[in-house]
């Protein structure tokens, strides 16, 4: 991690073999730039992704997960992106029990020829985790609330 | 057990990696993470020796595991994969980081790409240590190819398959191969026909053995996997059948539609039967059919409205009338009294007004019998089997018609004097002379219909006495005759009428005094018919009252509007509640209605009284007109159970009933309805009359094309409003009986039925299958669909040219003389419209040629990229402008590009030629000087910054090379990515140009990229011979990468069977367990995600290795 003053969060990247790690191939190959944290692990389909991979990705200390995934009607292997998408509801659902915020976990279709897509992606998830802060700071403020609703006790849950 | 050993070698990749990445510090890192046992890095590690220190390291270091952190494994997986191999290694215990694609070139800062590089290795080496050996798996290959597309990619890797003895199918979507080429003129740099160099190799393709050519033909869907396709090829309909077409032309020279001529770019028309261009290969004619055309589509009987149009416009009357005599025996009538929805339907209304269609049927009757001309009875083998049909209505006369064709004997049972039914009792004879349904039914007597009058079922005879008498099957066509009354007081006052006895008393001049006030009640033709009957019969004051309002009268617009001008008056939204009158009407007392909210069966909203509403309307006449029932009092009660449901008859979709033998057509099963509807029915039921006496099963449903509903180009139609048919004069009306419709004469009818659209190009008129003496003509033809087996494809569906309307500036399709590339190459082209002579569109040769280079391409707006061969086409264009007239010609570019083989050489040649003028500047605009009437064609001249307005006489733009409008379902059927700009995605764009991302498909030629003809037929062969590469071993390895059932963990769940694409999966019952077809798996790993017991494990990407990845990545 390089930068003291600003978070530098940490994102685990699953991309499929056929569109979005060829994307993210083609990134590099147009130079274009996104943050060095984004770290990119090869399944052979979005499919593939269990919903253990991603809660591994945040038990390992990941701020946020990216699911590549080619675009509806183009996967490789037909249908996998649409089970994926299934899965990603149930995951937001989920997460969100967890209370580990949306904007952490994000499924994006990126086709083959869209390096630049890849690219922003990557940049704009970077931005938003980096908003929220590290995911350690959102267990603390979670076992802070759960505290003061123990607190209260008896009165109205607040918000 | 001792732990594994790792190797990690880190590939500086020249300054790739190195310039971004401390390759010192990652190197260090490694070597202390866990297992690892030789750490290195060296400059090339895809190079031979740095392959080589991989396999030494195996040798003398005993690795058992290796981890290439270098660019992406799509470059260069195999070949380190290779080199474990060769060392000694199972290929699978090899993983690679990228650190190049994914790291140093996407990374900005060299501390971050370090720790990013680290991160990846420690990922990769966590990996490795969990990896195991596997085997590729062999599998046998089909040897045959499918090359889809016909262009000359797609003949060059077609014929270099086959001239090696492999058999290939070439599909292709249009009528002949040839593709774009096919309508070039001359070729560049060489400046030899296109014509000359691909019409050989076309001939070659259609002769050689090995090669089944599938023209008219789409792929829809393929299965399977490399080596092992299963491809669904639709092969459209072409009408003609290839096998017998001898390529005369005969049907082309006697077909009456025109249509636009697609092959020469909108600048010509062709026939409906047609050949695609001259050198056509298959060398045969194909007929443009696009459904039924709607007039037909809309006809109950299916009377071929658009095909007797094109006859008779064409002068060919005969043939007309036997077309219509095909679904409709009695022209004379049907052409006087039908509702005609031909014309309701007619698509000319899109253009103005509908086509007069049943006005030409109507001089086609006319013509028939001005000269005297007795049609040829039908032809049917004598089966020696007789009918009777009870009713001589238009269902029992029909039926008649169509059972004498058939061969059988005929006997018509008519209760009246005379036969004809509602024709002769109801249908006022202002409609329908009476000597025209005389004539008609004269013609049935002379075709050999014996009539039985003054004979009714119940009373003279019954379906027993029928049968008694030898009869083989009775057809009852006894009409919906039993009216229905008002239920109201007074309604048996004398004065009241029913609807039949009204019309039916005036029709055998028994004609009842009327007064002046006549009140018609009811919204029906009947209703209508009454009221102008009335008027006829000298009433003043003649009105029609209707219950609800005018949107729901049943009645057709055309007799409505007739009645109207006649001074029938109309009431609405009013029913009767009695009849006023003591021993004679005086009046009809009514109550107003208003509309429910909601609708009733019919699905038209219910009239409710309004109470206290009521008031008295006077009248010397009532004629109630609100509908038939059906009277089935002349059955025994016996049959009457057996026929019978409810107030209709219950007859089957042929007319067939509960009684055997018994058939029923015409209002006596559906009810009141129309006489073109009564005509269908009978023709139906005789059908169904047919296969009974004949002991065959009830026909098929007859075949109804879909009407062609797609869109009309109507710019390339011009107005030309409906004729409107002569009628008598309103005065001369009122009190006659004279047929109110004059007919149209035969200018006027020839002229109205040229004003068809031919909405679905062939109107089947039937006079290509005359023509034919090869008797290849088939207008039944269906599309079929076959099913190939194949182990690989090339597809090679080549471009198309972008549509300058896009833009405005251009003043394409807004001027004349603002040609596209291929249309100035069809102008040019010795074949072309005009023979190869370049002309104006009003016959002129142009004085001054301007050409533009980069028409929505290397342009923001459109197309970004260059297309690569517009430079060279259009200093083709300059030069052959020049060659072929002596306008001056002034070539736009904004860079000239004339990278091949003897390129810069003619363009040089013809930059040197007189009055041609280079301009360098992009043509910004074109447009039209109002006083010279000349094109302007602005440019700014960059090399000597001035802006110019060129008039010339002709525009030639060169239009970029866009992907086809089909690319996305092509690119999805065959598993094939698309680029940015669209076109299909190679699966490396420099040293894999023609494979994709699914093996065993492979791209050639302008969908790929826009190329020219040298590259394209290079890449086409290089496909060729990526699929020889890929078959001649006559097995190909695939994946061992695929699922597997850890069977103690498996609890028999299905959730994987549910998931898997590919049907891969199945439960062995017996043990309950999950069991993976290893040949179909393709290793997506979809069920593994799903596996709630994790016993299904997909090899290389197990959940065990995936974490160990995760862990990796976040430990940096």
């Amino acid at each position: 991690m390089s930068g003291k003053d600003t978070f530098e969060p940490r994102i685990v990247a699953f991309l499929c073999n056929w569109c979005s790690y060829t994307a993210a191939d083609l990134a590099g190959i147009a130079r274009l730039k996104y943050p060095g944290n984004v770290r990119i692990i090869r399944v052979m389909c979005s499919g593939r992704v269990a919903p253990g991979f991603i809660l591994k990705a945040f038990h390992e200390g990941a701020d946020g997960v990216l699911v590549g995934g080619c675009h509806p009607g183009d996967c490789h292997y037909l249908e996998g992106n649409y089970k994926t998408l299934k899965r990603k509801l149930v995951m937001d659902r989920l997460l969100d029990q967890f209370g580990i915020e949306k904007d952490r976990f994000r499924l994006e279709w990126i086709s083959g020829a869209e390096g630049e897509k890849l690219a922003r992606v990557a940049n704009e998830m970077t931005e938003r985790v980096r908003r929220l802060g590290p995911l350690g700071r959102t267990r603390e403020r979670l076992a802070r609330a759960d505290a003061l609703e123990l607190r209260n006790e008896g009165g109205a849950a607040s918000g | 057990m001792a732990g594994p050993k790792i190797g990690v070698y880190l590939c500086h990749c020249g300054t790739n990696i190195a310039d971004k990445v401390d390759m010192e510090t990652v190197r260090e890192y490694s070597a202390a993470l866990p297992d690892v046992a030789v750490s290195r890095d060296y400059k090339y590690m895809c190079s031979e020796p740095g392959q080589d220190l991989i396999r030494a390291d195996i040798r003398n270091c005993a690795l058992d595991r290796i981890v290439v952190a270098s660019c992406s494994p799509r470059m260069h997986e195999p070949t380190f994969k290779r080199a474990c191999e060769t060392g000694g290694l199972n290929p699978y215990l090899m993983e690679m980081a990228n650190i190049r694609e994914q790291c140093s070139w996407v990374t900005s800062e060299a501390a971050a790409a370090t720790a990013k590089a680290k991160a990846l290795v420690a990922s990769a080496v966590r990996k490795a240590r969990l990896l195991e050996p596997l085997e590729d798996k062999t599998v046998p290959v089909n040897p045959t190819t499918m090359v889809v597309g016909g262009g000359i990619a797609g003949l060059e890797a077609a014929l270099k398959i086959a001239d090696a003895g492999q058999k290939v199918y070439l599909v292709e979507k249009e009528p002949s191969i040839g593709g774009n080429m096919a309508k070039l003129d001359k070729t560049f740099p060489t400046l030899d026909c296109a014509a000359c160099i691909l019409t050989p190799k076309m001939v070659a393709v259609g002769q050689n053995p090995n090669i089944t050519l599938l023209t008219c033909s789409e792929v829809e869907d393929v299965s399977g996997f490399v080596g092992n396709f299963k491809v669904r090829v639709r092969k459209r309909a072409r009408y003609v059948d290839v096998s017998k077409c001898t390529g005369c032309g005969d049907c082309a020279k006697v077909c009456p539609v025109q249509t636009i001529d697609s092959f020469e770019e909108g600048m010509a028309t062709r026939r409906a039967a047609y050949k695609f261009f001259a050198q056509a290969v298959p060398n045969v004619y194909q007929i443009d059919k696009r459904g039924w055309p709607a007039c037909r589509a809309a006809c109950p009987a299916g009377v071929n409205g658009g095909g007797y149009l094109a006859l008779t416009a064409e002068g060919k009357y005969d043939e007309a009338l036997a077309l219509i005599r095909e679904r409709m025996p009695f022209v004379g009538i049907c052409s006087r009294i039908c509702f005609h929805p031909c014309e309701s339907d007619c698509r000319r209304q899109e253009v103005d007004q509908p086509v007069a269609i049943n006005g030409v049927k109507r001089f086609l009757s006319d013509w028939e019998v001005k000269n005297n001309l007795t049609p040829a009875p039908p032809e049917g083998k004598k089966s020696g089997k007789s009918v009777a049909v009870v009713g001589s209505g238009p269902a029992g006369l029909s039926a008649a018609y169509y059972l004498l064709a058939m061969g059988h004997a005929v006997t018509v049972f008519e209760k009246d004097e005379k036969p004809g039914g509602l024709l002769r009792h109801a249908i006022p004879r202002y409609r329908l002379p009476e000597e025209v349904l005389d004539r008609e039914l004269e013609r049935l007597k002379t075709m050999g219909v014996k009539f039985r009058t003054g004979q009714e079922l119940g009373r003279d005879f019954t379906l027993a006495s029928l049968r008694k008498e030898g009869f083989n099957s009775v057809l009852l066509a006894i009409g919906a005759g039993s009216e229905v009354s008002l239920d109201v007081p007074g309604e048996d006052c004398p004065g009241v009428h029913t609807a039949l006895s009204f019309l039916g008393a005036v029709s055998h001049g028994q004609a009842p005094p009327v007064g002046t006030g006549v009140i018609v009640i009811g919204g029906g033709n009947a209703a209508i018919d009454a009221a102008r009957t009335a008027v006829r019969l000298g009433a003043k004051n003649v009105s029609v009252v209707y219950r609800r309002s005018r949107a729901e009268m049943p009645a057709s617009i055309q007799e409505i509007e007739a009645a109207e001008r006649e001074g029938v008056k109309f009431t609405f939204l009013a029913s009767p509640v009695a009849v006023i009158g003591t021993g004679k009407v005086t009046g009809v007392k009514f109550v107003r209605n208003e509309l429910s909210s909601d609708v009733d069966a019919s699905g038209r909203r219910r009239p409710v009284p309004v109470p206290g509403s009521e008031y008295d309307v006077s009248a010397d006449t009532v004629v109630v007109a609100i509908g038939q029932t059906v009277d089935l009092g002349s059955f025994d009660p016996k049959e009457r159970q057996e026929l019978a449901a409810g107030h209709r008859v219950k007859a089957g979709e042929w007319g067939e009933t509960a009684l055997k033998g018994v058939f029923a057509a015409g209002d006596f099963v559906t009810g009141p309805a129309s006489f073109v509807e009564a005509v269908a029915g009978g023709r139906r039921a005789a059908r169904a009359v047919d296969a009974f006496v004949r002991g065959q099963a009830l026909p098929e449903p007859e075949f109804r094309m879909p009407a062609h509903e797609d869109p009309l180009d109507l710019s390339h139609y011009d107005a030309s409003p409906r004729h409107q048919m002569p009628e008598l004069d309103v005065a001369g009306r009122t009190r006659s009986f004279a047929e109110v419709e004059k007919g149209f004469g035969e200018a006027e009818a020839r002229a109205e039925a040229a004003r068809c659209l031919h909405c679905s190009i062939c109107m089947e008129c039937g006079e290509c299958v005359r023509a034919c003496e090869a008797v290849a003509v088939d207008h039944c033809q269906r599309d079929e669909v076959v099913e190939l087996d194949v182990g690989a494809i090339v597809v090679a569906t080549g471009y198309q040219q972008f549509d300058p309307t896009a833009g405005e500036q251009w003043g394409y399709g807004r001027y004349d003389d603002v040609l596209t590339g291929l249309q100035f190459e069809r102008l040019s082209n010795a074949s072309g419209p005009t023979q190869g002579r370049l002309l104006c569109k009003d016959g002129r040769e142009p004085e001054a040629v301007a050409v533009l280079h980069c028409v929505g391409s290397r342009d923001k707006n459109y197309n970004e990229y260059c297309s690569r061969i517009c430079c060279m086409t259009s200093v083709k264009f300059s030069h052959l402008v020049r060659e072929k007239t002596r306008a001056k010609v002034y070539d736009l570019f904004m860079d000239m590009r004339t990278f091949g083989k003897q390129y810069e050489e003619f363009y040089n040649r013809v930059a040197a030629e007189e009055n041609v003028y280079f301009i360098r500047g992009r043509g910004a605009e074109v447009l039209k000087d109002p006083k010279s009437g000349k094109l302007m064609v602005r440019v700014e001249d960059t090399l000597l910054g001035v802006l110019r307005e060129i008039p010339v006489d002709m525009v030639i733009l060169n239009p970029a090379m866009v992907p086809r409008a089909d690319s996305q379902r092509v690119a999805q059927v065959f598993g094939i990515q698309k680029s940015a700009d669209g076109f299909f995605l190679e699966y490396h764009i420099k040293l894999e140009p023609m494979k994709t991302a699914t093996d065993g498909v492979f791209v050639a030629g302008t969908c790929q990229s826009p190329k020219d003809i040298p590259d394209t037929v290079a890449q086409g062969a290089g496909a060729a011979a990526e699929a020889m590469t890929l078959l001649l071993p006559g097995s190909v390895r695939i994946s061992p990468m695929t699922g597997e059932v850890r069977e103690s963990l498996c609890s028999g769940c299905h959730m994987c069977v549910l998931m898997c694409p590919y049907s891969a999966i199945s439960m062995d019952e017996d043990k309950a367990l999950a069991v993976v077809n290893e040949v179909l798996c393709r290793g997506c790993g979809t069920c593994s995600a799903t596996c709630p017991s994790g016993a299904m494990r997909v090899r290389h990407f197990d959940n065990s290795q995936v974490l160990s990845q995760i862990e990796g990545v976040c430990a940096e």
